[in-house]
């Protein structure tokens, strides 16, 4: 386990490699002289150290150590910087004020590459390339690509999460709407309808490499993820929908809803219509589906117990007639 | 056998409204219900008719065996909320409390009825303590 784990850091930093070695010359071409390589090498040491130290960032410093040193020789310079960044907690105005020195979590950071990357998709598609140009966008360097273990699985991840977000916003505001009275309740049909219109409708910016997202979704290590995303979303708008079942309802509802949403999904990505207006129509329809299997199980339990009725009181009556009804 | 009949829907009106009860905390708080629920509804039916064929002592030793597995949990419960933060949690505490001592006068009352009469009373209450520690313990899980 020890030697996987190993195994798996000289890897990373391997690939990390090539990355630090491309990295230096897009971001800091001006690092020629002495002084403005220490502040390059402080500046680069940094950016790596603003997040909170996962495995991968460590090699990368001691990468990031060696390039500099190398460069410039201001390689004493390096460690009192690299001891300064191994404490998270220590803020780093003098060494240079151009950036904002707040404390931010790793999550905080990857979010914020992650969001900016997304600018990036539509020309570099779900791929690494669009996170490293996100980080790019934001002043940090490329190869803090290497904090997403899962590649561009964390792009389509972040931004699946955003969109749950974004739909979970609208619905509960809907709701205190419709609290307050400001807003008439909708039927459930509908509210289903609506909601799952306007999550998909976020896919719209995106629709050309979706197919691309969707087929990422599906690799082994980010399907727990994407199935924990899919219940979360399927469970708020039930629950904005107004259902409060406890039984078993509360299962069949949710797969019913998993399967229109998936189906209407991809059907959305193959659609040329203007507005995706065949998507809205397959949805709606879909939803029709539901409704009238809802209303036949409905009818059939309750014409089954009509049935039973029937037959105890024929009983009842082919008893009194023979006689072995003695109660009388 | 009208006494009986009075206790058996004394205890269904309180179960019935501990059911109603959790069933609406489960609702507020967003939790997910157990997918063995089926289950659970017809091994509880069979559990109460079978008991019941085997005359008032059975019904009130089936009785005193659930609702001893049943304030266990509930107790274990108390102890785990207690552990956690008894201030965020004092009215869910409040209801889990009333409802054990709910259980615990249905248990003393199917002791009353001449429970320990039945024949197999150590073997039928073991069996069914055993049944219900299984059931909460794979539903806490699915």
């Amino acid at each position: 386990m020890a030697a996987l784990l190993r195994g798996l850091r000289a890897g990373r930093a391997l690939r990390g490699l090539s990355s630090v070695v491309a990295a230096p010359t897009a971001t800091n071409p001006q690092c020629g002289s002495l002084r403005r390589g220490f502040h390059c090498a402080g500046l680069r040491l940094q950016d790596e150290s603003k997040s909170d130290k996962p495995p991968s960032s460590t090699t990368y410093h001691e990468h990031y150590q060696a390039r500099s040193a190398e460069q410039d020789t201001a390689a004493s310079a390096s460690d009192p910087a690299a001891d300064q960044s191994t404490d998270p907690n220590t803020s780093y105005q003098d060494q240079s004020g151009e950036q904002d020195e707040e404390y931010e979590t790793e999550e905080q950071l990857q979010a914020r590459i992650l969001t900016a990357a997304l600018e990036f998709v539509p020309l570099h598609g779900w791929s690494m390339e669009a996170i490293a140009a996100g980080a790019e966008s934001l002043g940090l360097s490329s190869a803090s690509t290497g904090m997403f273990e899962k590649g561009s699985g964390d792009l389509v991840l972040h931004f699946i999460a955003q969109c749950n977000a974004q739909l979970t916003e609208i619905l509960a505001e809907q709701h205190t709407q419709v609290q307050l009275g400001q807003a008439e309740p909708k039927k459930t049909a509908d509210f289903i309808r609506d909601a799952v219109e306007t999550r998909l409708r976020m896919y719209i910016p995106y629709i050309e490499t979706w197919p691309q997202a969707m087929s990422l979704l599906l690799l082994p290590h980010n399907i727990p993820d994407s199935l924990k995303h899919l219940s979360t979303l399927m469970d708020d708008i039930w629950y904005y929908a107004g259902d409060r079942s406890t039984d078993m309802n509360w299962y069949t509802k949710r797969a019913a809803l998993t399967g229109i949403y998936n189906t209407t999904e991809l059907v959305m990505i193959q659609d040329s219509s203007p507005d995706f207006q065949d998507t809205w129509a397959f949805l709606d329809n879909r939803i029709q589906d539901v409704v009238n299997m809802a209303t036949t199980a409905k009818q059939v339990q309750s014409t089954g117990e009509a049935v039973v009725q029937g037959l105890m009181g024929a009983a009842v009556t082919l008893k009194n007639l023979t006689g072995l009804n003695q109660r009388r | 056998m009208n006494k009986i009949n009075y206790t058996g829907t004394y205890y269904f009106q309180t179960e019935k409204k501990h059911l109603e009860k959790f069933n609406e905390i489960l609702a507020e708080n967003r939790v997910r219900p157990t997918a063995l629920l089926p289950f659970w509804n017809i091994a509880g039916f069979v559990l109460g008719a079978s008991s019941a064929l085997l005359g008032k002592e059975g019904a009130m030793a089936c009785t005193v065996a659930v609702e001893e597995s049943i304030t266990e949990h509930y107790n274990n419960q108390i102890r785990t909320l207690m552990e956690k933060e008894p201030e965020r949690y004092t009215e869910l505490l409040q209801v889990i409390k009333e409802f054990r001592d709910d259980e615990m006068e249905h248990h003393d009352t199917g002791l009353a009825h001449d429970a320990e009469n039945v024949p197999g009373y150590w073997l039928l209450k073991n069996a069914i303590q055993l049944g219900c520690k299984a059931a909460i313990y794979v539903s806490q899980r699915i």
